[in-house]
């Protein structure tokens, strides 16, 4: 008789759901207790119940420490255990290789390397969809996408092709990409978008000069950050892809901000202006040619990420805040690109005023769209930004000493009001913070 | 896993082998019916833990000059304008000779041309430029880079196909083919 197989293909998203479930579950008790704990004390106030008694309503109704939470926990160490222990197989399958060179002839390398890779991926899919070990056979995986890369660099080694070569990455992308998909690996996707980062900067580094490469290559960043971004956008449009929007999408908003930030310094900027380069300088057809392309990518990506723009049932302004805001950083971008303006004053005055936006929008968006996430990364910048600025101002104003007391007090008072307004954000979202 | 992305699992593995195999062709293929140039180099002995020990090779076609760049007696003639980044074709038909001039162009040179390199610009300062060819590494046994380093003459045998890409075919150490 022809036994049943276990149903694992649904073993990950059964997996997904119970987490989510658990999260929801979580959620829940805290709010309940929180609920109960202003039930009591209003009850207590009023006399309706002693000390004591609410004392011992509020230990009996404690939850214990909750076995889900505990579970969730636990499944986090194994997926860190399991990466690590991907990695560092990973590594040292590298180092060995490199290392005993001499002592492996040519084909046996080949074979060793492509068997090897070819293993790993059989032993990451038996892991995950047929013994039912989804975060360890995840973790192989990772391994695997990660040795194909590394086959990428030592058969480039085997017939001494250049290894600092960016087109290298180029392929490793476009091999784990697919991968990323079909494994549904969120692990697989952040790699993805790394090598993508890295590939396009080392890229845009060799079209340039050596004296403006530093500013060119920051100013792809801003390019890449928007294309990933919008990419991530486009996830959004489909229930099936939705998984793998959070890596894009917070990856391309951190690099957006982050080189945004970076451009603001009028240091940063001036470098580029005195540099005796200039006085030559042009933009070579491939950096332009890399930039347009990255910026058709973003471009596409929003246009399929808006395409259901006149049916959503949201407020038109709040629909076109997102692309705008987007579109707004690639214009920077160009500007820094192509050197539109001579003196630094335009760019620090662009990219103050852009800063502004992008830490005000991804606040908005992420409260309009319940991302916590984005109010985080908003909070964490409108922050560092306000610091920055007093700094710039006030230290010669008042002197070190005096500025960094006023600065000190500041600050502990907006972290106050930050707290407290992301506190009213949390609950809008239907969410309670824990606090143990 | 559904049968169709299990089929689609087996897609992508075989195309990353297909992928390193046709690597793998590409560049023997290169070797196998390129035509050979010899160039000569001056080595610099880098290691790298994760590449492993390779020597770092500068040809004498690395650093390329307008005619007024007194370069001993080679001259080299950039046609047009070169910029950092630009694709470049050096033709390398006299190379062998003591006085020669090389043409170095953007575009993919006429079919008189019967042999020459593609390389990309990676800086230009006034009238020089210096070039990569993608084959500036050689990947030796560890401990070897040195020796390789401290040889009197060195010079690298390449083999070119008919696009102008180069792939490293010998190493000739003081006029031996190097072995490890």
């Amino acid at each position: 008789m022809k036994s049943e197989p276990p149903n694992y293909d649904s073993a990950q998203n059964d997996d997904q759901i119970s987490q989510r479930s658990e999260i929801i579950s979580t959620v829940h008790t805290d709010s309940r207790q929180s609920w109960l704990k202003g039930r009591i004390n209003l009850w207590r106030e009023s006399g309706l119940i002693s000390d004591e008694q609410s004392e011992s309503i509020i230990n009996f109704e404690a939850a214990p420490e909750d076995p889900i939470r505990l579970g969730v926990r636990f499944s986090r160490l194994i997926v860190v255990l399991s990466t690590l222990g991907a990695i560092l197989i990973g590594s040292g399958v590298i180092s060995f290789v490199a290392a005993n060179w001499q002592g492996i002839p040519a084909i046996a390398k080949l074979v060793f390397l492509i068997v090897g890779q070819t293993a790993t991926y059989l032993v990451a899919y038996q892991f995950q969809f047929v013994r039912g070990y989804p975060r360890v056979g995840g973790a192989i995986m990772f391994a695997g996408a990660a040795w194909f890369g590394a086959n990428v660099f030592l058969v480039a080694q085997i017939y001494h092709l250049s290894t600092d070569n960016p087109d290298l990455l180029t392929w490793w992308f476009i091999g784990v990409l697919p991968l990323a998909y079909i494994a549904r690996s969120k692990a697989i996707t952040v790699m993805a978008v790394g090598i993508f980062v890295v590939g396009i900067s080392w890229k845009a580094a060799s079209q340039t000069d050596d004296a403006v490469s530093g500013l060119l290559v920051t100013s792809i960043l801003l390019f890449v950050g928007a294309a990933i971004y919008s990419v991530g956008l486009a996830h959004m449009q489909r229930a099936s892809t939705k998984f793998f929007a959070a890596p894009y999408m917070v990856g391309g908003a951190l690099l957006a901000i982050i080189v945004t930030y970076m451009f603001t310094f009028a240091g940063f900027v001036n470098d580029y202006e005195r540099n005796s380069a200039l006085e030559n300088f042009e933009v070579s057809s491939g950096y332009i040619a890399l930039a347009a392309v990255v910026s058709a990518i973003t471009i596409v990506s929003l246009m399929v990420a808006n395409w259901k723009l006149g049916r959503s049932e949201k407020r038109l302004s709040f629909r076109l805040a997102e692309p705008a805001i987007i579109i707004l950083t690639i214009i920077g971008g160009w500007f820094m690109a192509i050197h539109m303006f001579e003196s630094a004053a335009p760019y620090v005055i662009l990219f103050n005023l852009l800063l502004v936006i992008q830490i005000f929008g991804i606040i908005g968006l992420g409260v309009i769209n319940k991302r916590e996430a984005f109010v985080n990364i908003g909070i964490v910048f409108f922050v560092i930004d306000l610091s920055t600025r007093y700094i710039e101002l006030t230290v010669d104003m008042l002197g070190t000493s005096l500025a960094f007391i006023i600065g000190g007090l500041l600050l502990l008072g907006v972290g106050y009001s930050m707290e407290r307004a992301r506190r009213r954000l949390l609950r809008q979202f239907g969410m309670m913070e824990t606090t143990h | 896993m559904s049968s169709k992305l299990k089929r689609l699992f087996i897609l992508v593995i075989a195309i990353q082998i297909v992928f390193l195999l046709g690597l793998v062709g590409y560049r023997e293929t290169i070797l196998a019916g390129g035509r050979t140039a010899i160039l000569q180099t001056v080595p610099v002995d880098p290691r790298d833990l994760f590449k492993g020990e390779y020597v770092n090779l500068r040809y004498e076609i690395s650093t390329l000059g307008s005619p007024q760049v007194n370069q001993d007696s080679k001259k080299f003639q950039l046609l047009g304008d070169i910029i950092e980044g630009d694709t470049v074709y050096v033709a390398l038909s006299n190379i062998d000779g003591d006085e020669y001039s090389l043409d170095v162009q953007t575009g993919e040179p006429s079919a008189r041309t019967d042999l020459f390199i593609k390389g990309q610009v990676a800086t230009r300062n006034n009238d020089v430029i210096t070039v990569d060819y993608g084959v500036e590494q050689y990947f030796v046994p560890e401990g070897s880079g040195l020796k390789i380093e401290q040889a009197d003459e060195l010079e690298v045998r390449v083999k070119i196909n008919r696009s102008g890409t180069a792939a490293i075919d010998a190493l000739i150490v003081e006029g031996e083919d190097w072995e490890p």
